[in-house]
């Protein structure tokens, strides 16, 4: 069987990268004393899968992972072994068993939504919010492995809107599309004509769909 | 650090490589209530976070004060170049890691001084700290500044900086310490009577009690205690039980990669070698070793709190402790289903055993490196390697046969006595080790081809061995023996590395420096010099500029041969090795003879006055022909 597992990577742990997020979450399954697996070869890595990397500088409120075990337990049991050996920033917040054949948490995202703390608010932001989502397109360049790529970003923008200095927003995040924060934050202010406050962004939720709408992607 | 220091840090972190140097949070890092404690430390480590978080000893100090209820210890580390500027730019006060306080809310600062050449980061740290490097410039309530580790063996280049020095082991003396100055500043007494108080601990030098004058010629006239607390002979501490001594296991496990990344076992501290130009073989005598039980619970402690994937174990010559290759087995039988791997360091080549060897590739296979030191046996008798071309050959052979295709070797340039014929010596090593991978049959070596590493560094004469009174070599000289190593090794499959001549011989002048040398350490701080064993900060001209704003010359210091009658800076050390045993064996030296491994036999070093050292009564080697040797030379 695997376990779903829900997690926060805390502020204080933004600057840790993907790679090595990986690297502190095996080493803490290592500490737990779980039965893990393995996977096969020369040097041999315990199994885990993220359902989607966090960007450098980025925290993470429920974050997911999946962790298959070579024996049937219970969530509790799971949850209370794995939190034991959780460093305080790095909470596990739940857990839910799945089958072997359960799809990966990864091929079920479809989106995420975000929270981007605002050192400053510019003044007549929200209009402008408005008017950026009232835009038929909204091209810009995505950064890709292979080069810049113009694209038009709004079918990828399910929701935006600002909260006193909070701005909240939901991106597509999936394999056939995705939206970076930080495209969408340099897109408005480029619209806006406003120079871009310092922003902390926040990842937290990651989504999958139901019946066409979107849900925790750690409920599917 | 207040709120506005924190949004500061927070903007700088966006700003610099590798951020998560700074902030800490770590799985086992010790965050205690400021005041719920008595006595507050920071341990400071003069190099970045990778390097210093590689390092045994501070994870040793961080988890025996961290034991205490009533202390705190904090880590802090060198900063990039990049934060470091930006911090200075921002005023941005340097701080611990754990809890962000800045070093100025410190009751005790400590560094530990592993090598000479990371000094300048102590004065830019406590420059960052907007605490006064100078001691003398340091107000009642500053923090008192400690240092400790094997370079505080010669205390005296640091002098000006430093309140008080721990010498030798620091598990006990750091409890004294931290005792005696949480006693002084409760009672409010005035730092020089805590200092006195802290001279009268064994194994302390404070020195601001002590004066020192010159000869016109620029060497040591007298070094003198200016007060009737301070001795006039500072005896090193020892450990004496290693077993019984505490030793971290709930370690922090950084996030990011560090340089040596896995759990340590520190199987024995000191080495019975007696290699002549090796200074930790004779500042951490006697030889102590952990028992078995005791390493295997250890290890136990240690996988299970910190979940690491690999263990390598510790000490200088980690071949010679007794049960190695049963504590290999138990260690392999224990963590095969935790697919934990287990890892050799430092074995001299001697006595690794191909049953070691295979051992170790059952889980993980870490690198071959092996230290003949010298490329001819008369240069390595010099040098009291007790280490044969035959060993080699048999040891690389055998580990060609388990799998292993690449070797490196470690040489040294520069030896006493050395000469053209040395140098060729390491050419021909280098290829009758690719000539044992090759002159096995093909179905029983590695399909990738045999690599052979030749690291040649230069040899740095250091205090408190029989060298310690060696010239260098010239850095002229230095440059024309790698010209001719370069032509030596240039051989099908060796690679060669060599290392920076200017480095080495600062590092000869600091580690045998004098009190003054403290004036240009500062002076090359003041012109810029900082990490200067990070090859894109090394700053050679502005260190000679330094020399010259101090009236001094690197030639004195490090190519100087010293006669015996000279008083040598850290002469008031004492570190068990007896002046009159250096002396001895440095006679020798010149004369080609070896000294036996003191296993074998006592050979009356000095160490076995102070009735630590075991084998005096139990040897527990003794070769046949040795048997009915006198226990004296």
């Amino acid at each position: 069987m695997k376990m779903i597992v829900v997690f926060e990577k805390a502020p204080r742990l933004r600057h840790i990268g993907h790679l090595d997020l990986m690297r502190a979450m095996q080493r803490a399954l290592r500490r737990s004393g779980l039965p893990l697996c393995y996977s096969q070869g020369f040097n041999p890595h315990i199994l885990l899968s993220f359902a989607a990397p966090l960007s450098v500088g980025m925290p993470g409120q429920r974050e997911i992972m999946e962790v298959p075990i070579a024996r049937d337990m219970t969530a509790d049991e799971f949850m209370q072994k794995l939190s034991s050996a959780l460093p305080p920033d790095l909470p596990c917040l739940e857990c839910r068993p799945a089958d072997d054949r359960h799809p990966a948490p990864m091929a079920l995202l479809t989106a995420a939504m975000y929270e981007a703390q605002l050192e400053t608010v510019p003044d007549g932001l929200e209009e402008k919010i408005s008017a950026f989502l009232a835009q038929e397109e909204i091209p810009a360049i995505r950064k890709t492995k292979t080069g810049l790529k113009p694209c038009d970003i709004r079918p990828m923008i399910y929701d935006l809107s600002l909260r006193g200095s909070v701005l909240r927003f939901t991106l597509a995040l999936c394999e056939k599309a995705t939206c970076k924060p930080d495209l969408l934050l340099s897109s408005l202010f480029e619209f806006a004509g406003m120079a871009r406050p310092r922003a902390l962004v926040t990842r937290t939720q990651l989504l999958g769909e139901r019946d066409g709408a979107f849900v925790p992607l750690e409920t599917l | 650090m207040n709120e506005q220091d924190n949004l500061k840090l927070e903007r700088l972190l966006e700003m610099v490589q590798k951020p998560a140097r700074y902030t800490g949070g770590e799985m086992n890092a010790v965050v205690k209530d400021w005041a719920a404690v008595r006595s507050t430390f920071a341990f400071c480590f003069a190099d970045t976070y990778e390097i210093g978080m590689s390092h045994l000893g501070m994870k040793i100090l961080y988890d025996l004060i961290n034991r205490r209820t009533d202390a705190l210890c904090e880590r802090v580390f060198m900063p990039g170049a990049d934060m470091a500027d930006l911090m200075r730019a921002e005023s941005l006060p340097l701080f611990s890691l754990e809890t962000r306080h800045e070093l100025r809310d410190f009751q005790i600062i400590g560094f530990t001084l592993q090598y000479e050449m990371s000094y300048t980061n102590i004065l830019e740290m406590l420059d960052l700290s907007h605490i006064p490097a100078y001691a003398r410039d340091r107000a009642e309530n500053d923090p008192i500044i400690v240092a400790g580790g094997p370079c505080a063996f010669n205390p005296e280049p640091l002098a000006p900086f430093i309140d008080a020095y721990m010498i030798g082991d620091g598990e006990d003396v750091m409890h004294e310490l931290i005792d005696v100055i949480r006693d002084g500043r409760e009672a409010g007494l005035p730092k020089k009577d805590i200092f006195r108080n802290l001279a009268r601990l064994e194994g302390v030098y404070v020195p601001s009690l002590y004066d020192v004058s010159y000869n016109d010629d620029g060497t040591l006239k007298s070094f003198a205690p200016n007060d009737p607390a301070a001795p006039a002979v500072v005896k090193k501490r020892v450990v004496k039980d290693l077993s019984a001594a505490v030793y971290p296991t709930a370690i922090p496990v950084p996030y990011t990669e560090i340089v040596h990344d896995r759990m340590v076992l520190e199987i024995m501290r000191g080495c019975t070698r007696g290699c002549r130009f090796c200074q930790a073989g004779m500042l951490y005598r006697p030889v102590r070793e952990r028992s078995m039980e005791r390493l295997l619970e250890l290890a136990d402690q240690l996988q299970q709190a910190t979940g690491y994937e690999e263990m390598s174990l510790s000490s200088l010559s980690s071949g010679d402790y007794p049960c190695l290759p049963q504590l290999i087995q138990a260690l392999m039988d224990r963590y095969r289903d935790k697919r934990v791997g287990v890892s050799l360091p430092s074995m001299r080549i001697d006595n690794i055993v191909k049953q070691s060897l295979e051992e170790t590739q059952q889980v993980k296979r870490s690198g071959l490196t092996l230290a003949p030191e010298a490329g001819t046996q008369r240069l390595r008798d010099v040098i009291n390697k007790g280490v044969t071309e035959e060993d080699l050959i048999r040891s690389v052979t055998d580990a060609f046969e388990c799998g292993w295709s690449s070797v490196k070797l470690y040489f040294m340039m520069g030896l006493p006595t050395e000469t053209d014929e040395d140098l060729q010596g390491i050419g021909r090593l280098a290829k009758k080790v690719v000539d044992a991978y090759y002159a096995l049959p093909k179905e029983k070596r590695s399909k990738n081809g045999v690599k052979v590493t030749a690291s040649a560094s230069v040899f740095v004469p250091k205090p408190f061995t029989p060298f310690q009174w060696a010239g260098q070599d010239t850095i002229e000289t230095v440059h024309e023996k790698q010209a001719a190593l370069r032509q030596y090794l240039k051989l099908k499959s060796v690679h060669f590395n060599w290392h920076e001549s200017e480095l080495s011989m600062l590092e000869a002048c600091v580690s045998r420096g004098d009190r003054r040398m403290g004036d240009v350490i500062y002076a090359a701080w003041k012109r810029g010099c900082r990490l200067d064993s990070w090859n894109e900060y090394f700053k050679f001209d502005q260190w000679l500029g330094a020399f010259a704003d101090c009236g001094l010359t690197p030639d004195f210091y490090a190519y100087r041969e010293r006669p015996y009658d000279e008083l040598l800076p850290w002469q008031f050390i004492d570190a068990g090795v007896s002046q009159e045993y250096l002396k001895k064996e440095n006679e020798k030296a010149k004369r080609g003879e070896t000294t036996r491994d003191c296993r074998r036999g006592c050979n009356g070093c000095g160490l076995h006055t102070w009735g630590v050292c075991d084998w005096v009564k139990h040897p527990p080697l003794r070769d046949t022909d040795q048997a009915s040797a006198p226990l004296f030379d």
